[in-house]
């Protein structure tokens, strides 16, 4: 009888601590294939069937442009399990730019709302549709409210949103807000690129990426890559992105000079 | 084919009912008859080549002997209590539309016959009403409580049907079928829907009657009085086929339901959309059909149809999706006194063969990407939401193009990775000052781009790309619409892509553009 007792119980708790971890259970992780940023991350790896936040800075507010890079190539393995969904306020995303980076362009739906509460709800209705695995969605700001139906739509299936924060018609960033939904987030920003030796012209992209905030992990800062940007030789095995130098204390982070491995 | 003809009579020969055309029913005489009385002599008045003549005259206008074609000025004369007003036969022919599309309640099929008839084909709806007679009267009564006057009329033909409502003896007239020739023997030869001057030169050689037209031997019949009037004789009398032009297309795909009471609340409209879809479902069902569009319209008590429109990715017959779809419009429907009754046609009707549903979309059937394409296409409409599909177009702008969402990938053309394309391209290059460069041939060491300076690090390039010269006349080709772009980076990191327009030459200064940011 009490091992029946006991039984019950350790059940429970293990439901319980699932709830409290605030993910679907099941959901996984996506690793990045390097332990020094999987380690910040209680499963190893990005945490599936949540949201995530991607901020830019300076110009990037207004273009988003790098924000969304680093999001396309984190969800690309994702994108090839599923369908992907880009929700836009602007409609200046170039696909043949997100092929040559290496994220499966060829399928990705794209959707132009009219403002923001609309990308918000096809956001949220596209989270919770059977074979979608990952919804990108470009807006000014989440709120706690807006943040707690996309958590719930992306329990629902287990789908994973990319929140890409970005002021499409220019202006002031607003805020962020101080208590998220979000799972993870991150700020990212253009990252000078090193030319091979004896190569002409540029080298592979790099971004500064900062995990500001990263629930049940560790923040960090690194130097990400893309491997098989702009190449023929694109390997869609491993995860297309790859870590350059972690770049030392978080605090530290935005005076120090970067260090560039290799 | 049983074609149901409505007019108003023919003003003129003296018949117990009269009425002007549609528009000013409602306002005009309404007003005058509360306001005396007996309404005083109404008239509509035209300008014909410069003359002001009376277009329409009501019932108290012809018993005061005012007629249609008469002057104006003599019909103030004649009667100088005379009412008038100007004639607007646009707005006529509108209320005649409206009309017709309320007509659909009796038949999905019905021509409208300028200035004031409508023709209705009631072949093999009758029945749903308990026959022509019913159908006649219950047609007449809601006319009527619109304040419509009509006169009906239901034969094998258009052309009898016309005639015996404009010419025939009372205002409700049925022929049984192959016995119009019969009731129409008696009618004047203008019922044939001829000419002024046809049915004049008929009228001078003494044959007051159609049975006397119908007698004459045809050859020197036509010769007489032309063609028309033997294929007008001829459609009458069913020898000849009429096409009617119908208002809308007798679409087979097409469910009813109509209410015993009047329904307005929003739950209730949600539910009989979703009945009349299940209606219609199950017979796309049977046949193997599914639809990509459905046309849901609400009848009101007040003759006005409000119709909802929504479309589909993939060709569909599951009542549930279908209403799903029409759920967050119902709300813009404003049901006024109450819908009486609801029609949903499919369109775009396509063989949909009974798909093998997979086993775990059996759990819930609206889930899917299909679904969710429609939900987005028809909340944000079609061109709000697309796939992008490669292009073979060395032009940027046109390497890569808008398809819909679930339309087959294109096999053979890709973009080249090789050739780097920006992340978000402008749909507008931007113009860039303050632009230098070692050499007139060389990528920007630095540039003014929204206020700020960006000092180049690295670049790549040129990718010269130019005009397809052949597609176009070789003469328009111009050398000045070459681009060479190249990929930069500044200080910061930050990538674009710029190009110079045209090729470099000393007699202008050069210019650059940004088109687009990496990310």
């Amino acid at each position: 009888m009490s091992g029946f007792r006991q039984e019950r119980l350790a059940a429970l708790r293990a439901k319980i601590a699932g709830l409290e971890a605030g993910a679907r259970p099941g959901a996984g992780t996506l690793p990045f294939g390097d332990s020094r940023i999987d380690d910040s991350f209680l499963g190893q790896g990005l945490p599936l069937g949540q949201w995530h936040e991607f901020v830019g800075e300076g110009m990037e507010i207004e273009t988003g442009a790098a924000p969304a890079a680093f999001a396309a190539l984190t969800a690309a393995p994702l994108a090839r399990l599923g369908e992907a969904v880009w929700i836009l306020r602007r409609d200046d995303l170039f696909a043949p730019g997100l092929a040559g980076l290496g994220f499966p362009a060829e399928r990705l739906i794209q959707v132009c709302a009219r403002d923001e509460a609309e990308a918000l709800a096809v956001a949220e209705d596209a989270l919770a549709t059977e074979g979608v695995s990952a919804v990108f969605a470009e807006v000014e700001m989440v709120d706690l409210v807006a943040g707690r139906r996309l958590q719930l739509a992306c329990e629902k299936r287990g789908a994973t949103g990319f929140m890409i924060r970005r002021m499409p018609y220019g202006g002031a960033g607003r805020s962020a807000a101080t208590g998220s939904a979000a799972a993870t987030r991150w700020r990212i920003s253009s990252a000078p690129s090193v030319p091979g030796p004896g190569e002409f012209g540029l080298g592979a992209p790099r971004w500064q990426v900062n995990l500001d905030r990263c629930r049940a992990g560790r923040p960090g800062t690194w130097l990400m890559e893309a491997i098989n940007a702009y190449s023929y030789e694109a390997n869609h095995g491993t995860h297309p992105l790859r870590l350059v130098a972690p770049l030392g204390d978080r605090q530290l982070a935005p005076t120090t000079p970067l260090r560039l491995a290799g | 084919m049983r074609v149901l003809a409505e007019s108003p009579p023919s003003i003129g020969r003296s018949l117990p009912l009269t009425l002007p055309p549609p528009r000013k029913r409602g306002e005009e005489l309404e007003r005058h008859s509360t306001k005396r009385d007996g309404p005083p002599p109404f008239a509509l008045i035209t300008t014909i080549r410069g003359v002001r003549v009376l277009s329409a005259v009501d019932q108290a206008a012809v018993l005061a002997g005012l007629r249609v074609g008469q002057k104006a000025t003599d019909a103030k004369a004649l009667c100088p209590e005379l009412e008038a007003a100007e004639a607007e036969p646009e707005a006529d022919d509108a209320a005649l539309i409206a009309l017709g599309d309320w007509c659909v309640r009796f038949s999905p099929a019905v021509a409208s016959d300028a200035p004031d008839g409508l023709f209705l084909d009631v072949g093999g709806v009758a029945h749903l009403w308990g026959g022509e007679e019913s159908l006649l009267s219950d047609l007449r009564a809601r006319l009527a409580a619109n304040g419509l006057n009509f006169r009906l009329a239901i034969a094998d033909t258009p052309g009898a049907a016309w005639a015996l409502a404009h010419y025939g003896r009372g205002p409700e007239i049925i022929a049984s079928p192959g016995e119009q020739a019969a009731l129409l023997a008696d009618l004047p030869p203008e019922a044939l829907r001829l000419d002024a001057e046809t049915a004049a030169q008929i009228g001078r050689l003494g044959l007051r009657r159609i049975g006397q037209l119908a007698e004459l031997p045809r050859a020197p019949l036509a010769r007489r009085f032309g063609a028309v009037t033997l294929e007008r004789l001829d459609q009458a009398l069913g020898r000849s086929k009429e096409a009617l032009a119908f208002r809308r297309p007798p679409n087979p795909w097409f469910a009813r339901l109509a209410f015993a009471e009047p329904i307005s609340a929003p739950d209730d409209m949600a539910r009989v959309s979703f009945d009349v879809a299940v209606k219609l479902c199950a017979r796309l069902e049977t046949e193997g059909q599914g639809g990509r569009r459905f046309h849901l319209a609400f009848h009101g008590v007040d003759g006005q149809a409000r119709p909802l429109t929504i479309g589909l990715a993939l060709a569909g017959r599951d009542p549930t999706r279908i209403a799903k779809l029409f759920a967050p419009k119902l709300e813009t429907v404003d049901p006024g006194f109450g819908i009486e009754v609801v029609t949903l046609a499919a369109e775009d009707v396509e063989p949909l063969a009974g798909r093998q549903v997979r086993l775990d979309s059996l759990l819930d059937p609206d889930l899917g990407l299909a679904p969710l394409i429609d939900r987005l296409v028809n909340r944000l409409g079609p061109e709000r939401v697309w796939r992008t599909v490669p292009v073979a177009s060395h032009i940027p702008e046109q390497s890569a193009a808008p398809a819909p969402p679930l339309s087959a990938p294109l096999a053979g053309v890709g973009w080249d990775p090789e050739q780097p394309r920006p992340l978000r391209l402008f749909r507008k290059p931007e113009r860039l000052e303050g632009v230098m460069a070692l050499t007139p041939d060389d990528p920007p060491r630095q540039f003014l781009w929204r206020r700020r300076t960006h000092r180049i690090r690295l670049a790549e390039g040129p990718e010269r790309i130019g005009a397809e010269w052949w597609r176009v006349a070789i003469e328009t080709v111009r050398t000045d619409q070459i681009r060479d772009y190249y990929r930069v980076e500044d200080q910061d990191g930050a990538r674009f892509w710029v190009f110079r327009e045209g090729l470099y030459g000393l007699e202008k200064p050069t210019k650059w553009w940004l088109h687009g940011v990496f990310g």
